[in-house]
């Protein structure tokens, strides 16, 4: 169960600029709580998933699993695709841009997404930088593995934070490595005196100020979701009882034998995470999962979450 | 369970299968311990997140929170809450505020939902505008000057509220007060209403009477200022109605659970004391 993000944290970050949209960006984030954002590809999709009870959807040209599979560079969508997407739902609109590509996250922003994800799931366009996020009116959410990683997208400006996890395996196995990495690191940041918060944040590459908040709050100081290798209710229900805010699920639905079905279980299951009762019910006669990739037989050089620094 | 009629223990529910329902218990908490502190009778509160039929038959009263009103109702409808929330709106009449997406899903006709509609749970004679602002880039915050937080006796002027506006919905219209469906409103080709239901008893009938009361409005010139091409004159003097009250039911369209101020939650808790022991008292 997720600890508590106190209400009037959304007022400012480490750079020291307390943009007042800050709250406003932080404030989507938290209306999504609760809720599973949903790839697309299409129109078509988009309505399935807005019908299956999607809080937001993802808009992209390949689900992950497809971007594994073909290989070469894989980019931000193409504006008229994302564009229909956001004309035929209702709900808020998210789109990828690859890390360090500020250029794609401008087009994004300027054909009017509702989040952009700096995400590892694109080919990175810059080796050591990200984008400087706060400058934007945009919200953005990035992938981490670790305390460290999420600290530092915090401090470029991100609102929002998801766990990597391994994109397009429909293997839930790192998804869960990188939520309880970030969980005991903040148990260890919330034990330790002030003089060691600061040798504590030189070992992780995080800024001091956002690390002693951190340990202040007992959780990441933003709206924190799960994501890369969701495929089932039940792997939902377990982020969600590992301490997530709400769920991503990527190629879980459209690879799986009946998508509209498999997107409404996740959906009840993110809400009712907690009893086991109602996820028995959800996950009977969903068809076909993904086929799935093993994590633990996979090239290094195959991992995705490997991405971003 | 039975309450006594004297009992002075109330429970107040945040609907919780989607969206920011843990910002309204955090606030919830800071304003019951404000309203003990202002007042000589101990109340007790507990306070509850809202899953089941079983858990919303237990609260005196409920907030729906900001979400995704879409989501919200899709959710309550599979979990079999939506009839159990139409029953507590709009038969027992009880206490109900709704946030953003709860303004949304307690309106008697909503306008821009997503195709082919969405269910509505009603109490509010009103319809509201969807996402009336625009998508996330155009989201804003806003300091509300709110008459509803006077405090009677204290002359200062009020302290202003800061709000935040989050693709937020608007009440576009106040409609004619019906009992049974807005007939007119159902006609129009895409917007939605909620379906009629009967008020149980005398107290909850006399909450139907009420009219709609508009409570707040956005000034036009804090709209403009929000969108940098539009000018008061485009938005009207006016400006657009964000709260509104009908009898048991308060809606603003902003969301004073991303703020650390929990005065509209110290206001409404004194709106459900009244509400409830009004109830007791007749139950007697």
């Amino acid at each position: 169960m997720a600890t508590e993000l106190p209400t009037s944290n959304g007022n400012g970050h480490a750079n020291g600029d307390v943009g007042s949209q800050q709250a406003v960006k932080e404030g989507l984030a938290r209306m999504l709580k609760g809720g599973v954002i949903m790839d697309v590809v299409n129109a078509e999709q988009a309505r399935i998933a807005e019908e299956a009870g999607a809080a937001a959807v993802m808009a992209l040209e390949r689900v992950p699993a497809d971007i594994r599979k073909d290989g070469g560079v894989a980019r931000m969508s193409d504006p008229q695709m994302i564009k229909e997407i956001m004309e035929t739902v209702t709900i808020p609109v998210m789109a990828k841009a690859r890390i360090g590509h500020f250029v794609e996250c401008q087009i994004l922003e300027a054909i009017g997404v509702d989040y952009i994800d700096e995400s590892e799931v694109l080919t990175p366009a810059d080796h050591t930088h990200h984008v400087e996020k706060a400058p934007f009116k945009c919200p953005f959410v990035c992938g981490c593995r670790n305390l460290g990683e999420a600290l530092r997208r915090i401090s470029e400006g991100a609102a929002m934070i998801r766990t990597k996890g391994e994109a397009g395996t429909g293997d839930v196995v790192e998804a869960v490595r990188h939520m309880r990495t970030v969980n005991a690191e903040i148990a260890r940041a919330k034990s330790m005196s002030l003089e060691e918060l600061r040798v504590y944040a030189k070992d992780i590459q995080a800024p001091y100020e956002l690390l002693k908040k951190t340990a202040e709050l007992g959780r990441l100081p933003v709206v924190n979701f799960a994501a890369g290798g969701v495929a089932t209710p039940a792997d939902a229900a377990l982020m969600m009882q590992l301490g997530c805010d709400g769920v991503f699920v990527g190629s879980g639905i459209f690879k799986s034998g009946d998508a509209a079905k498999r997107a409404k279980a996740i959906v009840q299951a993110v809400t009712h995470y907690n009893d086991p009762k109602v996820l028995a019910e959800v996950s009977m006669n969903l068809g076909e999962a993904m086929v799935g990739i093993n994590c633990g037989q996979m090239p290094e050089a195959d991992k995705l979450a490997k991405r971003g620094w | 369970m039975t309450k006594s009629a004297l009992s002075t223990t109330f429970t107040i529910g945040v609907l919780a299968l989607q969206g920011a329902f843990s910002e309204h218990i955090q606030l919830l908490r800071q304003a019951t311990s404000t309203f003990n502190a202002a007042h000589t009778t101990e109340y007790q509160w507990q306070l509850l997140e809202v899953r089941t039929p079983e858990q919303l038959s237990r609260c005196d009263a409920l907030i729906i929170p900001g979400g995704e009103s879409t989501t919200i109702s899709l959710v309550a409808a599979r979990s079999g809450m939506l009839e159990p929330l139409r029953e507590f709106v709009k038969v027992h009449r009880k206490s109900t505020w709704g946030t953003c997406a709860g303004l949304i899903l307690l309106s008697e006709s909503a306008n821009r939902t997503k195709k082919g509609g969405q269910e509505l749970i009603g109490g509010l004679d009103v319809r509201v505008n969807r996402n009336h602002f625009g998508r996330q880039t155009e989201s804003f915050e806003a300091k509300l000057d709110l008459p509803f937080l006077e405090v009677p006796g204290v002359r200062q002027p009020r302290e202003p509220f800061h709000s935040v506006f989050i693709r937020a919905p608007v009440v576009e219209k106040i409609l004619p007060k019906r009992e049974g469906i807005q007939l007119e409103e159902a006609e129009k080709s895409e917007t939605v209403v909620a379906p009629s239901k009967h008020p149980k008893d005398d107290v909850a009938r006399q909450a139907i009477k009420a009219d709609v009361e508009i409570m707040a409005r956005l000034p036009g010139n804090a709209n403009a200022l929000s969108k940098n091409e539009a000018t008061a004159a485009d938005v009207g003097e006016e400006g657009d109605i964000i709260a509104v009250r009908q009898g048991n039911v308060f809606a603003t369209s902003f969301h004073p659970e991303l703020t650390g101020d929990a005065r509209i939650h110290g206001w409404w808790l004194g709106e459900v004391v009244k509400l409830v022991e009004q109830r007791r008292a007749v139950s007697i």
